[in-house]
């Protein structure tokens, strides 16, 4: 019993203790979440997320990848730390075509890469192409679609050549350009890439020769046509001397340049590549051209970066280095910020059950919206939600504002296209709702309604699709609804569940309809969401890959498309085009406003969430913004040592002025006049 | 003796390929593609993707192709992670799961054969019901609760040790103890098991029949009987162990190889889970063929045919 005795003492002793423990380090350290001491090494310690998949940026399309190569690799513009909106990088300068469909930039003459080689325009020229390359296996290719015959390059078409002269899309019903002035010198390559788009066919015999069986005019065109394979030259790039390089696209893209600061677009080195191929990224090999260049490589552990000082402009990088921890249990992430081993963390990793807490700590919480949304998508193909009332009975009974209340951190979404991201086609948006309220002579208020929760009108809408709904006491049912051919689908993790539950819920509660949940595996699931195999509907989120809402418009444009509804309608696809088409900005906007509207009343899905930032950092960490992309260009990051310069109330940090940011900020912009 | 050895170790080769073949057509029965993402891939690069790897081939190609290539050693490269080769991955990060495994399975075994034997030599005394009670409190606790709570104690209450990530001999101390105390509490009951039924068999009373002290009844004669449930358990408890353990290491971040499976299924890295599948599959079969090899030494009552 001695034994016992002492063992229980030890237990209440040291029980007592901690709560003592607890209390003084609590008390003193309250206004900060954890030990928060700024680090002397002048080294930023960040957790990214799941582990690279690799340093080779054409290869990879992840988040966690995006900002690791924001620090070791750049591209003709950089995301601006607070709006991402591009801004000079490797380009001191640009001019754009009065068609918005060509681009000539000036490149800088003293950027260097890691091994000291200059950095020119054919660097570009390499990058553009090496990307587009079948045997790249780049998972971002579509993004420079844009770019002429660049598509065509990347899926082995063909020219068709008949005599001296080639075939014309335009002839085959293909897209036709408008002719365009063009900017720049005059080149050989420049009058090719300017003259009217070619047609282009299959490069695999057999699916061309089916492809041209189906069209009795190609038929009869084609007819003893050579056919010659589309080459890396002929994508529309151009070198056009060593510090000028031209881009021309096939049709107007008045967010092209903002598209360019992606991963997919920064540059990587010939001279490493072809000396080591797929190895090149390998720490012994690799060369880099960012703010920061490679020291180590520990997979799964840590990636330690040093500030380059070959880099063209190393004299307003701050930090001595950067380390990237891969990490991705949340609450292990929470614990490394508290226990003060890193000194901020990626997005939406603070758990729901940590948030109130998390809010409390105001100089280092960050609840910002993201340029991301959360939908369930219809599955419009097949019964019962192909019946447009049915779809619009079931969006109209889910309250999106309870929902985001119960998140806790993220706004209610009521379109595609999330509100507070794009100022201006916020306004454009209301500008268009008002004059299509007179265009159809509806009160305001009544328009205000439209697509907003409404229980009594979605009732109402579920019976008049044929499905009544009974009140039964203070219950609703109905049931005729047939919920053995509808599910909500979602990948499998206890956020989803929960988002899913609620849904699940307010249907139950408004229309007396209990809609199965389904949950996956995220690959099993992705498959059935991508082949549009679910029934009913499907849980949705869509990160923005560029600062325009045609990153979320375009979801639904053409089939098959990445809306995964099954939702194809020429007349949308013939609005996004006039609108892309519009060189007025503002203009450009209205007509994407109308065309939203115009998705929206087809409801292919039903709007839930606009994601919210939800990261924490340092207080001393400074020259960090929470941009609508966590998107971080890392030379304005530094640490502050002296805690009165820290910052306080984070909430601010978008307005609040910092000079050392601005002064960079104005220096790096200074070259680009027209820059937005 | 040696015979047995030779023919156990023979077998292990086909029961791989075996396993291997197994999960290969597991990972192809599993929907979905280590490329497929958030965002689809355009059809043209799909079909690029789709050739290279050669998932254009009839299966029983890809198979062969597959077999062939892992009778000769070489499980190819990581789909995911491009330009690592699988073997390379599992050698680079077996030892951190092989140092925490280690570790954990020598704290487990000094903590859990002490306090077993201690506690079968004083039955029903305060020490017997305090540390079997403790064992108890072990075994029902999973580690991805008392990890949590170590952190908690020692990190932040304390300030004393890492929460968590890779780094010097005081990273490693949470995880181990995380990591051993369900072996530990095991090990304790299975010992102290053991001990009890070998204390009151009848070659020990004939041991103290003989006149031999405590002391040598029990180190000679008691621990041999008493270690053998111990030995069929913490056998491949260790070879479980050095491959890593999934929620300690994903609780701590260390760059361990059971972090790195779990990943790879998720991922459906084909070749990665085969190349780990293949390594955990024979390292178990070793360590079982270890464990009946020291039953010999243990109880003379064994014979190896």
């Amino acid at each position: 019993m001695m034994a016992l005795r002492k063992v229980s003492k030890f237990y209440v002793l040291m029980f007592f203790g901690s709560l003592l423990v607890n209390g003084c380090t609590s008390s003193a350290n309250s206004r900060y979440f954890g030990k928060t001491v700024a680090p002397k090494d002048n080294i930023l310690r960040y957790v990214t997320g799941s582990e690279p998949e690799t340093l080779d940026p054409h290869i990879s399309s992840g988040q966690p990848e995006a900002r690791i190569y924001m620090a070791i690799y750049e591209g003709l513009v950089e995301y601006g730390p607070k709006d991402m909106q591009p801004i000079p990088s490797i380009a001191k300068s640009w001019e754009i075509s009065s068609n918005v469909d060509e681009f000539v930039f000036h490149l800088r003459d003293n950027a260097k890469w890691s091994d000291g080689t200059p950095i020119t325009a054919n660097d570009f020229v390499y990058s553009f192409r090496r990307g587009f390359a079948a045997d790249t296996l780049s998972s971002s290719t579509e993004l420079g679609f844009f770019i002429k015959y660049a598509e065509a390059f990347n899926g082995g078409q063909v020219f068709v050549k008949k005599g001296d002269t080639f075939l014309l899309a335009k002839d085959f019903g293909g897209e036709e350009q408008k002719p365009s002035p063009g900017i720049g010198p005059d080149t050989d390559f420049h009058k090719f890439v300017q003259s009217p788009i070619r047609l282009t066919l299959d490069g695999d015999e057999k699916k061309r020769a089916k492809q041209i069986d189906a069209d009795p005019k190609l038929k009869a065109a084609v007819a003893g046509a050579e056919f010659v394979e589309v080459k890396a030259e002929d994508i529309g790039v151009e070198a056009v001397d060593n510090y000028t390089l031209r881009v021309t696209l096939r049709q107007p893209a008045p967010f092209f340049i903002g598209l360019l600061a992606h991963q997919f677009f920064r540059l990587v080195p010939k001279q490493a590549i072809d000396k080591w191929g797929k190895e090149w990224s390998r720490k012994e090999h690799i060369v880099t051209c960012g703010a920061f260049r490679i020291k180590d490589i520990r997979p799964y552990d840590a990636l330690i970066l040093e500030r380059d000082p070959n880099y063209w402009d190393a004299g307003n990088v701050h930090l001595d280095g950067i380390e990237f921890y891969p990490v991705e249990d949340n609450a292990t992430i929470l614990n490394l910020y508290k226990g003060g081993v890193i000194d901020a963390f990626l997005n939406h990793t603070v758990l729901t059950s940590w948030i109130d807490e998390a809010k409390k700590f105001k100089d280092e919480y960050m609840n910002f919206p993201e340029n991301a949304t959360a939908y369930y998508s219809f599955n419009v193909t097949k019964p019962p939600f192909n019946d447009i009332k049915l779809r619009k009975a079931f969006a109209m009974a889910v309250d999106n504002n309870a929902l985001s209340d119960f998140r806790k951190v993220t706004k209610p979404l009521y379109d595609l296209t999330p509100s507070g991201i794009f100022p201006d086609y916020d306004k454009a948006r209301a500008k268009v709702s008002e004059d299509l309220r007179k265009e159809r002579n509806v009160s305001p208020d009544v328009l205000a309604k439209l697509g907003k929760f409404d229980a009594e009108q979605a009732r109402k809408t579920l019976t008049e699709a044929g499905f009544p709904v009974q009140k039964n006491g203070d219950r609703y049912s109905c049931p005729t609804f047939p919920t053995d051919q509808v599910s909500l689908m979602f990948n499998t993790n206890e956020n989803n569940r929960a988002i899913a539950e609620f849904v699940q819920a307010q249907w139950r509660q408004n229309l007396g309809v209990t809609v199965p949940l389904k949950s996956q595996e995220f690959k099993t699931f992705l498959k059935d969401r991508h082949e549009v195999q679910y029934i009913g509907l499907a849980q949705s989120l869509w990160s923005g890959d560029y600062m325009d809402p045609y990153t979320f418009l375009g979801l639904h444009y053409g089939y098959p498309n990445n809306g995964d509804t099954g939702f194809n309608d020429p007349k949308y696809n013939k609005m996004l085009d006039d609108a892309n088409a519009e060189l007025d900005p503002a203009k450009r906007y209205e007509m994407l406003a109308r065309a939203e509207f115009y998705l929206m009343e087809q409801q292919p899905s039903i709007p839930l969430t606009i994601n919210a930032t939800n990261w924490m950092k340092k207080p001393y960490v400074k020259g960090m913004y929470p941009n609508p992309g966590t998107l971080i260009p890392w030379k304005f990051v530094y640490i502050e040592q002296d805690p009165t310069k820290w910052h306080k109330d984070i909430e601010n940090v978008m307005i609040e002025s910092d000079p050392q940011v601005e002064k960079q900020l104005q220096e790096l912009t200074a070259t680009q006049k027209a820059a937005k | 003796m040696l015979s047995f050895i030779i023919r156990r170790l023979l077998i292990i080769i086909p029961m791989a390929l075996l396993v291997v073949t197994l999960t290969w057509g597991l990972v192809r029965i599993a929907p979905g593609n280590f490329y497929s993402a958030e965002k689809k891939l355009p059809p043209a690069v799909e079909a690029n993707i789709r050739k290279k790897y050669g998932l254009d081939q009839p299966w029983y190609t890809q198979y062969g192709m597959m077999m062939s290539n892992i009778v000769r050693g070489d499980f190819g490269d990581s789909l995911k992670y491009q330009g690592q080769s699988v073997n390379e991955i599992i050698w680079r990060h077996l030892p951190y799961s092989a140092v925490i495994g280690l570790l954990g399975y020598l704290l487990a075994l000094a903590l859990g054969l002490t306090a077993g034997t201690i506690a079968a030599l004083k039955q029903n005394s305060g020490f017997d019901y305090g540390s079997m009670s403790l064992a108890m409190l072990g075994l029902s606790v999973p580690n991805f609760v008392l990890g949590p709570i170590l952190v908690l104690i020692f990190s932040f209450w304390f300030y004393l040790l890492p929460p968590a990530r890779w780094g010097g001999v005081s990273s490693i101390i949470l995880p181990v103890i995380t990591l051993s105390a369900i072996y530990a509490a095991y090990i304790a009951r299975l010992t102290r098991a053991g001990m009890l039924e070998v204390m009151r068999s009848d070659y020990i009373r004939t041991a103290r029949a003989k006149g031999l002290d405590e002391k040598t009844v029990l180190l000679r004669h008691a621990i041999r009987g008493g270690l053998i449930p111990v030995l069929s358990f913490t056998g491949p408890a260790l070879a479980a162990l050095l491959a890593g353990t999934v929620v300690v290491e994903k609780v701590f971040a260390i760059p361990g190889l059971g972090n790195i499976f779990i990943q790879a299924v998720l991922n459906r890295d084909e070749p990665l889970i085969l190349g780990v599948v293949a390594f955990l599959s024979i390292l178990i079969m070793i360590f079982n063929l270890i464990v009946d090899i020291a039953y010999g030494f243990l109880d003379p009552r064994i014979r190896y045919e």
